[in-house]
């Protein structure tokens, strides 16, 4: 391999120097951290990041505030959750499920709404449910509920689910029977299931 | 100028023509969302308003009804309350500006089907209302019945709707 010597090869170590020096210099990490190597491809990431965000926060994991105490002790008051919009696409909701439930009526076209219930259904279509004594009764046979941690006292007639119908309740049942809102609520209102 | 700059131009002036006419001519939709809107920010009031506001303030809620206007609102934790005619829904309004210290009304969600003739409409809505001092918030789904009389959309119902049905609340 050549080895330069001379004038000129100290013209151009002096040059390679100075570029390595205004590479480490601080502004220059400042510059790197801040756009990129590539300021152009920085900003194309960023738009992309931007778009992907907008998508999944608005259509797909749409996030809530939880408001009130009815599913208490699970999701405390002013906790956040995110509402999974796609995860009733390859199958129905299921027993147990935790899900958001739009008070408007849904359909095609509806936009993403902004307020839903948070609750948990215990009874799918076409079953006969019940409360007695504070345990929930489906088709005669009492439902185990782990995530049920304080018993009440509540007693409601048996309710049949039509075909689309679910039944949905919240976690605390300590709350007076009056003061909790539950019952059948139609499958073209459940908005997803709850992610965390 | 070339025939590209030309059909731009007029592509630009048509779109600018229908703005114009849009904003002109809205739709019953958009003219039903507004009013919406403006219900809701007549049925809120701020803490220390005070008494002639408070009075201006229920008469715009009630000038949003009609005459004979019927509100029946049943909501869980409180007892059901049925109002008839504009006179009632003023003196209702007037009530609770005197009794709340604030409120704070909004209708996040409306899903709203206007019909044929489009002199009708029903708005199926959120109320979500905060109350001075109350840590919760209420939320309540309701159907606004909506008639157009001489040109201008006003409420001819109010009720609540149960969102979730055969349980409790």
């Amino acid at each position: 391999m050549p080895l330069a010597h001379g004038p000129g090869c100290r013209t151009l170590m002096a040059m390679t120097e100075s570029q390595e020096t205004r590479k480490h210099s601080p502004g220059s990490w400042l510059r790197i951290a801040a756009v990129g190597r590539n300021p152009k491809t920085t900003l194309i990431r960023m738009v992309v990041l931007a778009a992907v965000c907008v998508v999944v926060f608005k259509y797909i994991l749409l996030p809530v505030r939880v408001t009130g105490i009815s599913m208490e002790p699970t999701y405390h008051d002013h906790s956040v959750n995110l509402i999974n919009s796609l995860a009733y696409l390859r199958h129905e909701p299921q027993r147990g499920d935790v899900v958001g439930i739009r008070l408007t009526p849904g359909g095609e076209g509806s936009s993403t709404p902004r307020v839903m219930y948070l609750k948990r259904i215990v009874g799918l279509p076409g079953e006969t449910i019940a409360f007695i004594n504070g345990r929930v009764i489906v088709e005669g046979t009492a439902l185990d509920e782990r995530y049920e941690k304080w018993r009440c006292d509540w007693n409601c007639p048996p309710v049949t689910l039509g075909p689309t119908e679910y039944f949905v309740v919240g976690d605390n049942r300590t709350m007076p029977r009056r003061d909790h809102v539950f019952g059948r609520v139609q499958r073209s209102r459940i908005v997803g299931r709850a992610f965390l | 100028m070339k025939i590209g700059t030309r059909l731009f131009l007029i592509v630009v002036v048509v779109a600018a023509g229908i703005w114009i006419w849009t904003l002109v001519h809205p739709s019953p939709d958009r003219v039903i969302r507004k009013r919406l809107a403006e219900v809701a920010n007549a049925a809120s009031f701020a803490r220390g308003t005070g008494y002639f506001a408070n009075v201006t303030g229920a008469e715009r809620l009630a000038g949003f009804f009609a005459t004979n206007a019927e509100v029946d609102i049943d909501m869980p934790g409180h007892s059901r309350q049925s109002l008839s005619g504009r006179e009632d829904i003023l003196q209702t309004a007037l009530g609770a500006r005197a009794t709340l210290k604030s409120l704070s009304v909004e209708f996040p969600d409306v899903t709203l089907v206007v019909n044929r003739d489009k002199e009708s409409a029903i708005a199926d809505l959120t109320a979500e209302g905060r109350v001075a001092g109350d840590s919760d918030m209420f939320i309540q789904e309701m159907k606004f019945t909506l008639k157009k009389i001489d040109g201008k959309w006003l409420i001819t119902r109010v009720e609540t709707v149960q969102t979730l049905q055969g349980g409790g609340g």
